[in-house]
């Protein structure tokens, strides 16, 4: 009798790690591309069409601490970033994985205009701080933790990805009437020789302050 | 490089022309960087934003200190104390941080940077400096002054997340093995002639 429930639970036990092992292998060898903006999550192609929401009067200005985006579990500390010897936005340490950054010569957020942040998609290692960006809908807050004790609550109104080779500086950096957001990540296709062709990009604007 | 040159202090002409293009290039927002007061900065402290509003983050960055060197800067001036300045991310730059105080007064401030450390004698106790200016948040002037934006893409990315997870990998090979260790054992059993 001992010995047939031995049986039977070294019979459960094989079954279970046999299940178990194949969905492991499969899915621990298979690709995985970060998530990437559907076309219902882009700008609406009128601007004209609605009027945009004027969203909360603006804060002084403050520098932000913290970035926290809970519908992807984002939780992250913000380094200052400035400009690459090209112009580009420069990136925080690829090596440390939930770190985000924000453009320190810019907006701050929360103050009127664009507030830029961005952090990376993945490191060497794998996924990173805004792997999930391309996942947020509109509609979704931003929380960024400022030094003056201040959060700024910012919601979704786009979400979308552009390529690298056509990047529209004006819409993603240029100024806003009203105090804006954008959290920028890798994205795109992604080819072995060049990376990630591409970035996410939201587009946010203040809507609470707490 | 042009420090190097510098150092090496072979020829007026080229100091001349150093001690002019480093506080040209230590403003890079049209900061009247040449009232600085005499002697110039060899060298220079990049200071940036320059142009800043108080309680704000100012980064500053020299080249002057020469590899492995570090350095204090000195933003008493406009009443942030003394910080220190560590090798960044290239390995001749030095870059520190401090905070303007939110209650600095509007104006233009030296901000100094001393060299120490491994730099080497020749840039020991070497001196250079950058203007900052202060605005004040109201003023129309500073609302309407353009900043600069970034250009272009963002490189936050090397496809690390794409390839096989090496963890879960490790974990299926795993189970596989307790799966074949249990398999064998039932059919040993089995042909033994034990009933499961």
């Amino acid at each position: 009798m001992r010995k047939r429930t031995g049986n039977a639970v070294i019979a459960t036990v094989t079954a279970v790690a046999l299940c178990s092992g194949a969905w492991l292998l499969t899915s621990g060898t298979a690709s995985h591309p970060p998530p990437q903006p559907s076309s219902a999550q882009a700008a609406p192609t009128r601007p004209g069409a609605a009027r945009p929401d004027p969203g909360t009067a603006p804060l002084p200005p403050s520098p932000p601490d913290r970035v926290r985006i809970p519908a992807i579990g984002v939780d992250a500390p913000l380094m200052g970033l400035g400009l690459t010897r090209q112009g580009s936005l420069d990136v925080p340490p690829a090596g440390r994985k939930n770190l985000a950054g924000w453009y320190e010569a810019g907006t701050t957020p929360g103050e009127r205009g664009t507030a830029i942040v961005a952090g990376h998609v993945d490191n060497k290692e794998g996924p990173a701080v805004f792997y999930e960006l391309g996942a947020l809908r509109k509609g979704r807050t931003i929380e960024i933790e400022r030094r003056d004790g201040s959060v700024a609550v910012f919601t979704v109104h786009a979400n979308e990805v552009y390529d690298a080779k056509d990047f529209p500086d004006e819409k993603v950096y240029g100024a806003a009437p009203r105090p804006e957001l954008r959290v920028i990540t890798c994205g795109g296709k992604y080819s072995e020789r060049t990376g990630y062709q591409g970035n996410v990009v939201v587009f946010a604007h203040l809507t609470a302050v707490r | 490089m042009r420090n190097a040159r510098l150092l090496s202090g072979t020829a007026l002409a080229v100091a001349a022309a150093g001690a002019l293009a480093a506080p040209a290039s230590a403003s890079a927002s049209a900061t009247p960087a040449f009232a600085a007061p005499a002697p110039a900065p060899v060298g220079g402290l990049e200071i940036q934003p320059a142009t800043v509003m108080p309680g704000s983050a100012v980064t500053v960055h020299t080249t002057a200190c020469g590899s492995g060197g570090t350095a204090t800067g000195d933003a008493s001036a406009v009443g942030a104390g003394t910080f220190t300045l560590a090798p960044g991310a290239r390995p001749e730059d030095v870059t520190g941080r401090f905070e303007v105080p939110p209650s600095a007064q509007p104006g233009t401030y030296e901000i100094v940077a001393k060299c120490s450390g491994s730099g080497g004698a020749a840039v020991r106790n070497k001196q250079v400096a950058g203007d900052l200016v202060v605005t004040i948040t109201s003023t129309a002037a500073a609302a309407e002054q353009p900043r600069p934006h970034p250009r272009g893409h963002v490189k936050t990315g090397v496809g690390g997340a794409l390839g096989p997870d090496p963890v879960q990998t490790a974990a299926g090979v795993a189970a596989l093995a307790v799966a074949a260790a249990g398999g064998t054992w039932l059919l040993h059993r089995r042909a033994r002639g034990d009933r499961i």
